[in-house]
Order: C-alpha cells, then structure tokens, then sequence
C-alpha cells in the first residue's frame, strides 16, 4: 500500500485491522455479470486501475453526533460479512476463470486525522486508494480507510473493484452503510454472486438465457452491419470526446411525449438517440446497445455484484413519424431489457455466426444507459407543456458542456443520461474517426429539437436531420446502400469502410 | 378475476406504489399509470410464475391490462 504524505490536511495514524469471517466460502464459475466487467479488465494492462470505484461514506452516529472508531470497524466487518463479493477473488485455472469466496480473512483499514472537511479528504483519499490496479486473484476487492476529525470518525474512504460492484450495488451499499452503523441486523441477502451463477447454469436462469439468445439471433439478422460505414476522417487527440447537458425543455417533453404515446421517458430518449444516429448515418434502421441492469427480478435486487450486461435494440426507422417510432420502439426496448441477462461467451459466439453468414463483422458499438435508477425525474419542476411558449423558455435555459475526452472507448457514440433528478442531465459520446467533436454537441441539442418539436407537431422520420439541425454524413460517390448497409465502390478512393480496429476496450457511461 | 389478479400482480410489482383500484379503473395504458420499465418487467415475470407460462416480449405487445388478460386467457385456453 502507498502512503498518503502527499494528501494535504491528513495525518496517517496507525491503521486498524478488521477480521472478518462470513456465513460460507466456495468456489464456483463466473456469473455472467461478471464475466461482462472481466473481459473487459482482460482488455486492459495488468494493474491498470481504470475500473476501479473511488468511492466515499459519511458517518454519523444515531443522534447526528459522530460514532466511535469501534462501532465504524463493525459496520465495516458487517459490510464484508454479509457480502460475499466483498471477500471475493478472481483465479484463472484450467477450466476457466472462477469466483473463490473467501469465508474468512482479514482487512487493513487506514486511519487518518483531517483538520476539517471531513468527505473531501475521504473524496481525496479513496482517489488515491484507488489509483493503484487491483490483483484480482490475491487481493481483497476492497480497500478502506477512516477519515477522524478531532479524533472522531467522520467519513469512510473506499477504493472498490468493479468486478466486486456495479453502480446498482453501489446504491445498495450506500442505503445499508447508514444502518450497519447504527447496530441494526439487516437481513441477509437472498441472493450472492454465486448463487447467481449456479442459478444461470444449472437453475431457471439458464432458459432464460437461451431465449435471450434467441433475441440476439433475431437482432443479429435485423441489425445494420454499422451505423458507421462511411469513410473516416483523421482522429483528434484523444480520439473520443464526450459532451453534457441540461436541459429542463427536454425532460419536460419527454415526459409529455411519453404520456402521450404511453411509453416511459426511457423509451423516448432511447428512439430520439436511435432516429439521430440514423439520420446522420444514412440510415433506414438503427441497432444500438442498452446497458441492462439485470435488477428487475427481486431475488436480485439485493446482491451486491455486477449484473449488468448490453442488450440488443433493433428499430425500423425507414416510414411513419417519430411518435410512431417512439411506440415501436418502447416494445422494442422492453423485449431488450427483457433479454438482458445471458452468457456473455454464447452471445459471441452467436455473433460470429452472424458475421460468418453475413461476411463481416458486425459493429454494434453504439450503446445508450439509463442511469436512472427508477427511470424518471422526480424533482422535475412543474410546467406546463401545452402553452406553446413554456418549452422555448425552458430551451433557452439549456446548457451543453464539454465533459472529457478519452484515448481509447469502445463505443463509436455513446448515449446516456445523468443522474440529475431535477432536470435532464444526458451526455453523448463520439468516436472522432468518424465524427468531429462539434458534432458531439450538436447532438445534444437537436435531441431536445427533436423532442420539442414533436411536442407540438407530428415529426416525420425523413425530417429528423432537419429537425434536428444536423447535417446527415456526406459518402463520396459511388457509395450505395445495399439492403440496411452502405458499400463502398470496389475500385473506390482507398479509403476503407471499415473501422480503425481498437486494440484495447473500455466503456464510459 | 384474472383482470383483478392482474392488477394485483401490477400493484405488487410497482411495491405498491400504485394501487389495485386505481389500475382498474384506469382507461390508459400501464406507463402512463406509472409502471417504469422495471416495474414492468417484475410484473411480466410474475405472470409467467404465477400462470405458469411464457410470454415473448419479441411478439405482440402488452402494455394495458386488458390486452394483458386477453393474452393470457388465449394462452390459458390454448392448453
């Protein structure tokens, strides 16, 4: 472990150990949630600290007053008890990687004074913890540490691999922080990781896997080769640019279309960002993947672990207007999510057939998250959408921001939107090999054009980009569209359709 | 009764949040009641367990609590 001198305000104090020792240990194979974030670790270099969770608690005793280092130490040892993924490695054999969950151990917390500000120093301090890779398979998946002010414990500083947690659990951890703390005996949770995993191969997971797999093979054939088939440009640095939003005159017309089309808001912004991309590809049909949390089955609501895997999302875009595509396409993504959980190796293998038939690979690497965790805005202000000068107020209201840029994303656009429940915070991911950064926010804003306007008028499919403000991609000529793919002219200007291959993946949500 | 045991399953789902009479007298569909997506797909598979049968979001669409009843007693009657 590195020490903290270079934290400004802390003082390093002796750190405590915590022994632990939960109800069962075992070893099993993967969930399949976890085989999603370990593949995806596999992309990255060794130690590379990328996934980790920088993460941190305040503490306050019943009464409001500040606990005892004591009683923190037992919510800590409570937390790692009852959570087997908290005492969970990750051990590459023969047969394939597997969970071992250690029934016992033992875990070292750091202990610092903090002359004040207590959740800022925890803030500072679980950045650093997390500043270094986790060994998946010798290490603990949690490191923590207590911030004291005047020798009282205030917060709790955590460093967490996202293979032990997703932000679903995160959440739950954080509703049960407060609780452990005070004492309360929480019940146990229904389910763990490896539950789960026996539940997917050997329980009633399984046939639900297999007709998740029948929804990818239908998709499969549906999709669009790539909505990005078109030639690319010279990438900027950091190639992939992502850019934010507020806008109140969004979430209201969400909300007003998805009354009217009795869709959720969920569904509107997934088929505004599907009906965007398209019109500004050149396409008639738009295939994207939603990030499925995997939590509607109360058994797994409770389990701390990662679950959350990409569903496949087909749309037929090429007639009708957008509300009727809003319609399609809330069924559309109700039947995703509902395939949302399947084994991550047979879904690859799927597509491989699917490239096999079609003769090349399918690029799917356009996805969109709902992070909301009940998938709606619930401090929304009231307004009233009816009076035609309501929206245009909001809109002017709306602000777009430059969040990031990132050298390597797997993802050519990705579509999310924020935590914000008082307003419609979303954010847009491009790849700039194929799109300039300007285009990134010019999304964002004829996103909320798109969603106005159809508040108040019937917006045909074949006016999105207008509607939009976008102007669609430019193909050089000779290019044609076969079926729901653009191909270039065999003897064309050099230049290949195909995408710069991206050696190492990581997705930003 | 099916109608009324599924607006049961419905209320369940949302953790009672909405409740049974409301969904029953309700003429819209379930998301404008207030049933988010993972409401919805709670309550879809609480059918499926309850009723003992499958239901493919893939085909038609169900998204009212008539046209759910409907389904399920073609389904019901198809054995």
């Amino acid at each position: 472990m590195t020490g903290h001198q270079g934290l400004p305000g802390l003082t390093e104090l002796a750190p405590e150990t915590v022994e632990f020792t939960g109800a069962r240990g075992g070893e099993y194979p993967l969930s399949w949630g976890q085989q999603m974030i370990w593949s995806s670790t596999r992309w990255l270099d060794d130690g590379d600290p990328y996934f980790n969770l920088p993460w941190a608690l305040p503490i306050s005793a019943p009464g409001g007053g500040a606990g005892d280092l004591a009683a923190v130490l037992r919510a800590v040892r409570r937390l790692v008890e009852r959570h087997e993924t908290l005492r969970t490695a990750y051990v590459e054999t023969p047969e394939g990687t597997v969970q071992r969950v250690n029934r016992a151990g033992r875990l070292t917390v750091g202990v610092y004074e903090a002359a004040a500000k207590p959740m800022s120093a925890a803030r500072a301090l679980a950045a650093d913890l997390a500043a270094t890779g986790f060994d998946y398979a010798a290490e603990s998946p949690i490191r923590c540490a207590v911030v004291l002010v005047r020798g009282r414990p205030r917060a709790l500083a955590l460093a967490l691999s996202h293979l032990a947690l997703d932000g679903w659990s995160l959440n739950l951890l954080a509703a049960e922080w407060p609780r452990l703390l005070a004492g309360d005996d929480l019940p146990e949770p229904v389910r763990q990781p490896l539950d789960q995993a026996a539940f997917e191969r050997e329980g009633a997971g399984a046939a639900r896997g297999a007709q998740a797999l029948r929804h990818w093979r239908a998709g499969l054939v549906a999709a669009p080769r790539s909505m990005f088939d078109f030639p690319t440009r010279e990438p900027e640095e950091p190639r992939f640019v992502r850019y934010g939003m507020e806008s109140l005159a969004m979430a209201v017309a969400a909300e007003t279309l998805a009354a009217r089309c009795s869709v959720t808001t969920s569904s509107v912004l997934t088929v505004a960002s599907a009906a965007l991309l398209a019109a500004l590809t050149g396409h008639r049909k738009a295939a994207l993947q939603l990030i499925v949390s995997n939590r509607h089955d109360p058994r797994i609501r409770d389990m701390a672990g990662p679950a959350a895997l990409d569903g496949l999302f087909v749309i037929d875009l090429a007639a009708g207007t957008f509300s009727d595509a809003v319609r399609r396409g809330h069924r559309q993504a109700m039947a995703t999510y509902r395939n949302g959980n399947y084994d991550p190796s047979a879904v690859r293998a799927v597509r491989d057939e699917a490239a096999g038939r079609r003769g090349a690979e399918l690029d799917l690497d356009v996805f969109f998250n709902d992070i909301r965790p009940d998938g709606r805005w619930p401090n929304l202000p009231p307004a009233d959408p009816e009076d035609p000068g309501t929206l245009s107020t909001l809109a002017g209201r709306t602000r777009t921001f430059f969040v990031g840029a990132y050298p390597k994303v797997k993802a050519r656009a990705f579509f999310a939107t924020g935590a914000a429940t008082a307003t419609c915070e979303f954010f847009v991911l491009v790849d700039t090999a194929y799109l300039p950064r300007e285009t990134a926010e010019r999304m964002l804003l004829g996103l909320e054009a798109l969603l106005v306007r159809a508040v108040t008028e019937e917006v045909p499919l074949d006016r999105v980009a207008e509607v939009c403000g976008v102007a669609p991609v430019r193909r050089p000529a000779g290019w044609t569209l076969i079926g729901d793919d653009w191909v270039c002219p065999p003897e064309g200007d050099g230049r290949t359709t195909g995408a710069p291959p991206l050696e190492m993946t990581r997705k930003v949500t | 009764m099916l109608r009324e045991r599924l607006a049961e399953l419905v209320s369940q789902a949302s953790d009672g949040e909405l409740a049974v009479a409301d969904i029953l007298a309700a003429d819209s569909g379930l998301p404008a009641l207030g049933v988010t997506s993972l409401t919805y797909l709670r309550l879809i598979d609480a059918i499926e367990s309850e009723f003992g049968c499958d239901i493919d979001l893939d085909g038609p669409f169900l998204d009212t609590l008539d046209g759910l009843a409907d389904h399920l007693t073609r389904q019901l009657d198809g054995r």
